[in-house]
């Protein structure tokens, strides 16, 4: 029976190690683009007639209805580059294949560091692209800089990311918040509104935004009647609402996550409060979301920050222009498109122009790359043009508009100077 | 006694081994040092659950604490980042010590109330007016001081004083009554035991080690924010692999780490629908009819497991 006992402790020891080894073999399949040709190799020489592109995007959890489209925007870049033969690398002197590596964090943070690492250290891909948002690139900016490995972040535009001892980051497809306000700034200056109310959610992309806009104000002699922060889990606003009414404020603005825009709308409805201006960020970027859950009626009359595609940007001299970009979403995702797509495909586009301007695919040559063509491209995003010590995005910044019905049961913006 | 201080040992000293040269195998450091936080973190809730009874929902509140412990150690006071990882523990366990109240509540009210306990320090940390301090909901950028190699080293140490703290209890008088206090607390206090000091020093322990890897892993990611440290799938996954495995040894949380998060870093990021599937099934087969964790399978043949 010792001698039982000796064994069994001696086999559960060793099967720990052993299931700890195999725990830590794999962690999780790909799901790939394109797999033919071989898997990617080292990250400054590609494989045979392919560029390996790592992503994360998130199926799951909080960030799901962000990532998702983001991801099938870059999605259909990769396509259509693979379609048209591929990309024509520089430093290869040949077009390039592009293979897409991308795993689900389910916006999961723990889970996202893993597979950051994952795509640089097992995938070894050429080129990293991070998730949506700044929470989940976030993980992203030290692996990055650590491993020498350039980040190309669609969205996260968080302030802290973009610092000059960093040169490993580069913020593709919109500015960082702390530019976002000051369109919305020069609005409220130039129309006279002395009395305005401001709420905020306490998060990094909507305070900074706070912070930038009682700048601008103050400067303008303009002080705020109401200027709060609440939780970002904040649900119900009837309170609030009401409070900001008793201010008497000319003008109300709502810097929140896409629900809490909601949930501030939805308390402006139940509590039939009406504001002379009411400014919220997304309906602007996500119509689609707002149209499901109020009627086109009480959207007409908002501000917001329109994006394409409600900005439809004429002199687009790289990529598809908007109008064929959402007629081929359309057919490749059965969806309609949103800024997010957008935003992913503008990222594959920052990824293309990148490989054929670096003369090698050293991560050092594609971030002076990205520097060299800054300021020379418009997508259907807009102007392209990064800071080029810190990488922060300046161009495709964002203007206020009020939203219309576009006469066809939808919603039009008209841009406001 | 000496055949458990040798079975003991082998496991300490293989889990070290294992965690020290894993990375000469496998490249992908951060899902090996993952593995160690959440196996610190399950030995935690070991010392709490296994040998007290006492569920903590909110285990991730000083997790959290002792990132930013160590956060605003580097930031404010420019601390080297070794000194900073003890701030981190230091500032677990004067948060534990302030909500060390909590342990006049049982059962379900201790769950409920920990958890709720975890959200207030989520909220005083994030909150805009500790900005100066904390970076209230900017988060927090630590690149400064990042060192994947040292901080990945200093998690297998913590992870190893824990696991040795756990073997310790395992084998000692303390470990003993705590057993008795978590059985019968009056019949234990009536045969001398001091209940509410035992149970104090445990909290504040088990406090101090979720500090110290929160202090530890905010080091190793250096840029987070307070959602990051403070998420409740944490302090979860920790009490599920501790379950797992089985309470009140020291095999348990490593078995239920080692098995459930592999599971996870082979299915369930890939294919997340089966995962959720396996890991609700496994939970339901386990509470049904393995309650005291899958190591109860060899208990109930009286093989005395580590």
């Amino acid at each position: 029976m010792k001698k039982l006992k000796k064994t069994l402790v001696a086999t559960t020891a060793v099967a720990t190690t052993l299931a700890l080894i195999a725990g830590c073999g794999t962690s999780g399949s790909s799901n790939t683009s394109n797999t033919s040709g071989p898997s990617g190799t080292g990250s400054a020489t590609p494989a045979s007639n392919e560029i390996t592109v790592g992503t994360l995007y998130a199926s799951s959890g909080a960030y799901a209805t962000s990532s998702m489209p983001e991801y099938a925007g870059l999605k259909l870049w990769v396509d259509q580059v693979n379609a048209a033969g591929g990309v024509q690398v520089k430093a290869t002197g040949k077009k390039e294949k592009i293979k897409l590596i991308a795993y689900n964090d389910q916006s999961s943070v723990s889970t996202a560091t893993n597979l950051y690492n994952q795509l640089i250290t097992q995938n070894k891909v050429n080129i990293l692209v991070s998730d949506f948002g700044s929470v989940l690139t976030s993980v992203a900016v030290p692996i990055a800089q650590e491993n020498k490995m350039l980040l190309f972040d669609p969205t996260g535009s968080g302030a802290t990311f973009f610092t000059p001892n960093n040169p490993y980051i580069v913020l593709t497809a919109l500015p960082t918040s702390q530019i976002w306000p000051d369109s919305l700034a020069q609005y409220l200056t130039n129309h006279g509104i002395k009395h305005p109310a401001i709420l905020y959610c306490e998060n990094d992309f909507d305070q900074s935004q706070n912070t930038t806009l009682m700048q601008k104000l103050q400067a303008a002699g303009i002080t705020p009647v109401y200027d709060n922060g609440v939780a970002t889990s904040t649900s119900n606003y009837s309170v609030l609402v009401h409070d900001i009414a008793a201010k008497n404020p000319d003008m109300v603005m709502e810097l929140g996550y896409p629900n809490n825009d909601i949930a501030f709308l939805q308390a402006l409805q139940s509590t039939g409060t009406k504001f002379n201006k009411t400014f919220v960020i997304f309906p602007g970027q996500l119509p689609a979301l707002f149209e499901k859950d109020f009627p086109i009626s009480q959207l007409s009359g908002l501000y917001t920050y329109p994006t394409p595609p409600f900005i439809n940007y004429k002199n687009v001299n790289y990529g598809l222009t908007l109008p064929n970009f959402e007629s081929q979403y359309k057919s490749s995702t059965g969806q309609t498109a949103n800024f997010l797509s957008v935003a992913g495909y503008t990222t594959g586009l920052i990824v293309q122009k990148t490989l054929e301007t670096s003369t090698s695919l050293s991560q050092q040559d594609l971030r002076a790359a990205v520097n060299q063509f800054s300021g020379t491209i418009v997508t259907l995003d807009g102007p392209f043009k990064v800071d080029s010590t810190t990488g922060a995005q300046l161009g495709e910044t964002l203007p206020v508009g009020q939203l219309v019905s576009n006469g066809k049961g939808g919603l039009g913006v008209n841009i406001l100077k | 006694m000496r055949k458990r201080i040798v079975s003991n040992g082998i496991v300490i000293v293989l889990l070290a081994l294992a965690f020290a040269i894993a990375p000469a195998f496998y490249s992908n450091e951060s899902v090996l040092f993952q593995m160690m936080v959440f196996l610190a973190l399950a030995q935690g809730v070991n010392i709490l659950y296994g040998f007290t009874g006492y569920l903590p929902f909110g285990y991730v509140g000083f997790f959290g604490i002792g990132a930013y412990g160590a956060s605003v150690s580097i930031s404010l006071w420019h601390t080297p980042a070794w000194l900073a990882m003890i701030a981190g523990g230091i500032a677990a366990l004067v948060a534990g010590g302030m909500l060390s109240p909590l342990l006049r509540l049982s059962g379900a009210y201790f769950a409920i109330g920990s958890l709720a306990a975890s959200q207030v320090l989520y909220y005083v940390v994030s909150n805009s007016n500790l900005q100066n301090i904390t970076n209230g909901p900017y988060g927090v950028n630590l690149a400064a001081v990042f060192n994947d190699r040292a901080s990945y080293f200093a998690m297998l140490l913590v992870l190893i004083i824990t696991t040795m703290f756990v073997a310790y209890l395992r084998m000692s008088r303390l470990g003993m009554s705590l057993v008795a206090v978590r059985e019968d607390p009056i019949s234990a206090g009536m045969a001398g035991i001091h209940v509410v000091r035992t149970r104090t020093f445990v909290w504040l322990t088990t406090a101090v080690i979720a500090g110290l890897v929160g202090a530890v892993y905010a080091w190793h990611i250096s840029v987070f924010y307070p959602d990051t440290v403070f998420d409740l799938s944490i302090s979860i996954f920790a009490i599920v692999f501790t379950l797992f495995g089985g309470g009140a040894t020291v095999l348990g949380p490593i078995i239920g780490t080692v098995i459930l998060y592999g599971v996870y870093n082979v299915i369930g990021v890939s294919d997340p629908q089966y995962f959720q599937l396996i890991y609700g099934v496994l939970i339901m087969v386990l509470v049904l009819f393995l309650p005291n964790g899958v190591l109860s399978l060899l208990r109930r043949r009286g093989i005395d497991v580590p």
